[in-house]
């Protein structure tokens, strides 16, 4: 009873106080909402980035190309093996020449076209037979593919070029730089809040003291203050949790769920937008949890 | 009830406030601090209740070592003590009730027991028809008596006032002597009343301890200023 009863008290407290001290509580939650923006643009950046990278870096394979005088059954079972026992290695698929050609002629449109092929099938077979290795990940596909030719047998191996590798490096700076920033732009909101709370706290301090000095407990003292900087955070988070769920999912519609090409498909709005809107009430919720706090910790620390 | 053993109190700016001062006083006592400006009474009550650590030295009071208190700790231990000031630091935002039964909310006592009791604490100051009004539409006398009202309204053990008649006039003080008095009686409350007051100490004699620099320089259970060798 007493404690619901405290609760009720303080939550009430900390609404009024945001209300006492509306313009100094709407600057601080405007700052929690630029933060929140930028980070809500970020997750929406990354969360896409992140499943195509793991798109990417699933669909790229490295095809080693089997020497024409290495085709025989137990020479196979050798370049296999010790393919597969290289680090790096998820998974290795082999394709003889002829599963090759059949592919290549399907591929082919004009009948014609297949006619002429058919000619190639048997000793006349162009093609090499192929390993299709998977790597564990994408950043070691280069290191694979040096290995996978030094291996006796192996005439080349190739991995759709220097091109995707790039692309993953620099989404994977990209991904650091977010969490960075997140946390940069998380402290810089931590620091605004606190500095609110503080003005509350000093607006409020004959009232502390006479609590200290009647044995209120720091817990007690600081809960009203902790709720203020929560529900402060919170309304900056309101904002932006708007403008990306419609932004998001008008930018969906706009774009028919696709970015520049076919390999970028965006996240589907759905359950994605509501991550992304808890995620950043948790955040501003947090910010002003973690910045109330530190403010009358500080303040109750420095008397005792 | 109280007990200092060689308590010495120096602040980080390096004065120094009290010199090995040891000190008993008993449950139920009423006692009178006295000395001059600067003389380290503040500095005792701060060590009582728990605000400043002593140097060197024990203070123990009702059973705890308010020098070894951890900081968490504190504020169930000031439930032990009321404090008074000159100042009387009431909130003139709430009405005399209010500031009265806020000492008692901040302790979570259930409302019921807060009415009761605030409406007990009103009637033994003598404010019982004061209850809605507000801090400045009361008297100093009467300001000192909600302040004390609000100081005892949890049944403290120990009462401290840090010169609780400093800015009232000799007929007010008189009052305030007689409630604390009356405190001292009918809740068995133990009282430390620093005070200024020379008159006051030597009309109504208790045991006074006078404070020199930092040192107890007196401590007479029979009460008076100065030392009284021809009564
Ligand atoms: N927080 C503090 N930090 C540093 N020095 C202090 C502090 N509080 C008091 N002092 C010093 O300690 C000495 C004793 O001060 P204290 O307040 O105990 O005196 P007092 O007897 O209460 O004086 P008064 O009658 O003027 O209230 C003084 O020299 C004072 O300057
Ligand atoms: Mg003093």
């Amino acid at each position: 009873m007493t404690i619901l009863r405290n609760f009720v008290r303080h939550v009430r407290d900390g609404f009024i106080s945001v209300a006492r001290h509306a313009a100094m509580s709407l600057s601080s939650a405007s700052a929690v909402t630029l933060t929140l923006l930028l980070i809500a643009i970020f997750l929406v950046v990354s969360i896409n980035i992140n499943s195509a990278t793991a798109n990417v870096e699933s669909t790229v394979n490295i095809a080693a190309y089997v020497d024409w005088d290495f085709e025989s059954d137990s020479e196979i079972n050798d370049i296999k093996s010790k393919i597969e026992n290289l680090e790096g290695v998820a998974h290795v698929t082999f394709s003889d020449k002829d599963t090759e050609l059949n592919t290549v002629i399907d591929s082919m449109g004009s009948e014609d076209t297949k006619a002429v092929m058919e000619e190639y099938r048997g000793e006349n077979n162009p093609l090499h037979d192929v390993f299709i290795v998977e790597v564990t990940e994408g950043s070691k596909i280069a290191d694979v593919t040096s290995a996978i030719i030094a291996i006796d047998g192996i005439e080349s191996a190739d991995y759709g070029g220097d091109s995707t590798l790039v692309l993953m490096n620099v989404l994977d700076r990209v991904r650091f730089g977010v969490v960075i920033l997140v946390v940069s732009l998380s402290a810089l909101a931590i620091f605004l809040i606190s500095n609110t709370i503080k003005l509350t706290i000093q607006a409020r301090v004959k009232e502390i003291a006479i609590m200290r000095q009647v044995g209120a407990t720091n817990g007690y003292i600081r809960a009203p203050f902790v709720i203020e900087g929560m529900i402060i955070g919170a309304l900056g988070a309101l904002i932006p949790i708007f403008v990306t769920i419609f932004g998001y999912i008008w930018i969906y519609q706009e774009t028919g769920g696709f970015f520049l090409t076919r390999m970028f498909s965006l996240m589907p709005p759905h359950p994605t937008v509501l991550y992304i809107a808890l995620i950043l009430l948790g955040i501003g919720v947090f910010v002003g949890l973690i910045g109330s706090f530190m403010s009358v910790t500080k303040y109750l620390r420095w008397k005792r | 009830m109280i007990e200092l053993t060689n308590v010495s109190k120096k602040y980080k700016n390096g004065v120094n406030a009290l010199y090995d001062v040891n000190l008993k006083i008993n449950a139920g006592e009423f006692v009178y601090i006295i000395g001059a400006t600067g003389s380290g009474k503040s500095t005792l009550i701060k060590l009582l209740d728990g605000e400043e650590i002593p140097t060197k030295g024990t203070v123990k009071v009702v059973g705890t070592n308010v020098g070894k208190l951890r900081h968490s700790k504190v504020p169930h231990y000031r439930r032990n003590i009321g404090v008074v000031f000159q100042d009387y630091r009431l909130l003139e935002s709430k009405t005399v009730y209010e500031n009265v039964a806020f000492a008692l909310e901040v302790i979570s006592m259930p409302k019921p027991e807060i009415r009761r009791r605030v409406h007990e604490v009103l009637n033994l100051v003598g404010l019982y028809d004061k209850g809605k009004m507000f801090p400045n539409e009361l008297s100093g006398g009467q300001q000192q008596r909600v302040a004390i009202a609000r100081a005892i309204a949890n049944k403290p053990k120990i009462l401290i006032a840090d010169e609780p008649t400093g800015n009232l006039d000799p007929e007010m003080s008189i009052e305030i002597m007689h409630l604390l008095e009356k405190i001292n009686r009918e809740e068995q409350t133990t009282i430390l009343m620093v005070t200024h007051d020379i008159i006051l100490v030597e009309k109504r004699k208790k045991r006074t301890i006078t404070l020199q620099s930092g040192h107890v320089v007196a401590d007479l259970t029979q009460g008076g200023y100065i030392r009284h060798d021809n009564t």
